[in-house]
Formats: structure tokens, sequence, C-alpha cells
């Protein structure tokens, strides 16, 4: 389950900078492909649930590790 | 009257009331007795609803500051440039507000107050801007720039004061020399020369990215 294609660390930054970057990264994404991201904020747990819903891209995973929050996205084909 | 009111009602009621008079009081300036007498309950029914003052403060404030959605909302649907994605949030806060001009006053209020609590709240606020806008800078700024550190957060600090300061004008004070300026065209210039003068000139992208919501 662990496996992901790229990776992004938006630890420390607030709403709405990990979308942003988020949506950046998965456009640099073939279909199919997954991005892991790690945030801080406790509210973008919420935010990636929505930017999700929007893009129609998969929530793969949403968790939390080491008081980090972990998501996994899988870009829609 | 007010007797009728369901639990969830009565609970919207007295955070409708709280508001309005911290916003134009400050937290230390009401107390619960008020709240209660404004909304026709006794203080014990109030606590029922909000253990403390401070409670119902909180949750004030939270209620009415509910931008985050939006701001995913703009990301979404505009462009991820970082001229878009700032007049788009710019956009966002300025409507919020727009709409409700009290969560300023409040703003005002704890600045003079001190409250640790709603000063880290409003402080968490402004910093989606100042990430934002330094994180934006570093990526953008020439490495060789004098001063790249101060400039960039400088940068952060400039554009605060500049949102801030319209949002004074014309939600809370409007002047006459700015009248014929609505607060949606102020805001596009203020970022387009903002974004002039660190250097990104794209005269088109507020027609874009920020008129109406």
């Amino acid at each position: 389950m662990s496996d992901f294609d790229s990776e992004l660390d938006a630890s420390g930054l607030n709403c709405p900078l990990p979308i942003l970057r988020a949506k950046k990264a998965i456009s640099a994404l073939d279909a199919g492909q997954t991005l892991k991201i790690i945030a801080t904020d406790p509210g973008s747990v919420k935010d990636f649930e929505a930017f999700c819903k929007q893009t129609g891209n998969e929530l793969k995973s949403s968790g939390e590790e080491d008081g980090k929050f972990v998501f996994m996205i899988q870009k829609a084909a | 009257m007010s007797n009728r009111l369901s639990g969830p009602e009565r609970k919207e009621t007295i955070l409708s009331a709280a508001q309005g008079l911290f916003a134009s009081k400050g937290f230390h300036g009401v107390s619960v007795d008020e709240i209660a007498r404004a909304v026709n309950v006794s203080p014990a029914i109030l606590y029922r609803h909000f253990a403390s003052k401070q409670t119902l403060y909180n949750a004030a404030l939270e209620k009415f500051s509910n931008q985050r959605q939006s701001y995913v909302d703009t990301i979404v649907k505009h462009g991820t440039s970082f001229e878009d994605a700032l007049a788009g949030m710019t956009q966002v806060y300025i409507n919020n507000i727009a709409e409700n001009p009290d969560i300023l006053r409040i703003e005002l209020h704890s600045l003079l107050e001190g409250n640790i609590a709603t000063l880290a709240f409003f402080q968490n606020r402004w910093k989606s801007f100042t990430d934002y806008i330094e994180f934006g800078l570093n990526e953008h700024l020439p490495y060789d720039v004098p001063d790249r550190e101060k400039t960039i957060l400088s940068a952060g600090l400039m554009f605060q004061g500049m949102v801030r300061e319209v949002l004074i004008q014309k939600c809370l004070q409007p002047q006459d020399r700015l009248v014929d300026l609505s607060l949606h065209e102020l805001s596009n210039e203020l970022v387009t020369l903002f974004l002039r003068s660190i250097g990104i000139s794209k005269p088109q992208l507020s027609r874009k990215a920020t008129i109406s919501s």
C-alpha cells in the first residue's frame, strides 16, 4: 500500500498551499500514478477530501503518522 | 417567543448575538450576562450551550470565517500560476470580510486586547497569504537578488498590510475619495501593484481571476 510514484512534503504549510502544490505535482503525473502528500495542517484532511471530490482524482488513503497527515492520491484516468 | 427555539436554533441565535457584541465591544467589553440578555435567555441556558465566554468567542470566530472550502475551490478552478492563485485567494478573503465585517472588527479588537488564542486564530488566517507569498517568491526571485530573504519576508508583510487596509477603508469606514472604486476594483489594483513591485507584471490576470465570486 505504500506504493507511490512521487512525494510531496507540505509540512508546516497553511491552506491552500498544500492543495496548490498537490495540484501542480499531480499535473506532472501520468494517469493512474500516485502522489504521496505529507502535511501538518489538521484542516488538510477535509481539504484533500474536497479536492479529490472536485478533481475526480482518487483519495486512496488518508491517515496520520507520527503526528503528520499522509494522503495518497491517484491521478484520474 | 424565543422559548420555542430548538437547541441548535438557540445555539445559533446566541452565536450571532455574541458575534455582534464582541465586534462592537471586544472580548473584555462584553459579559456573558449581556449576551444572554440580548437573546432573552438566562445565563444558565447560555452556559448549557457554551461552557465559557472564551468557548463562545472561539465558536463565533470559527462560524463566521469558514473559507477553507472556498480556497480549495479557487485552487481547483483557477490556474496554478503564482499570480492567479494569489488573486483568487485574495478574492475569497475579501468576500469573506465583506460579508461579515464583524470578523475584521473582532480582529482589530483582539490586536488591542492581546488575547493569545484569538491572535493565533487571525495570524493563522494571514499565514495562508504570507506562506504563499514566501513560497512563491522563493521560486520566482532570482538567487542573486540583494537581500533576498529580507525582500521575501517584507513582501508578505506588505501584502497583509495592503489587504487589511483596503478592508478597513471599504468595510469599516467608507471614505468619500474611494467611493468610485469598489472593494473588488481596489483589491484587483492592489494585487496588480503588488505583483509589479515584486517583478511580476501581468495586467490581465485580475480580470480573469478575481472578478465576481
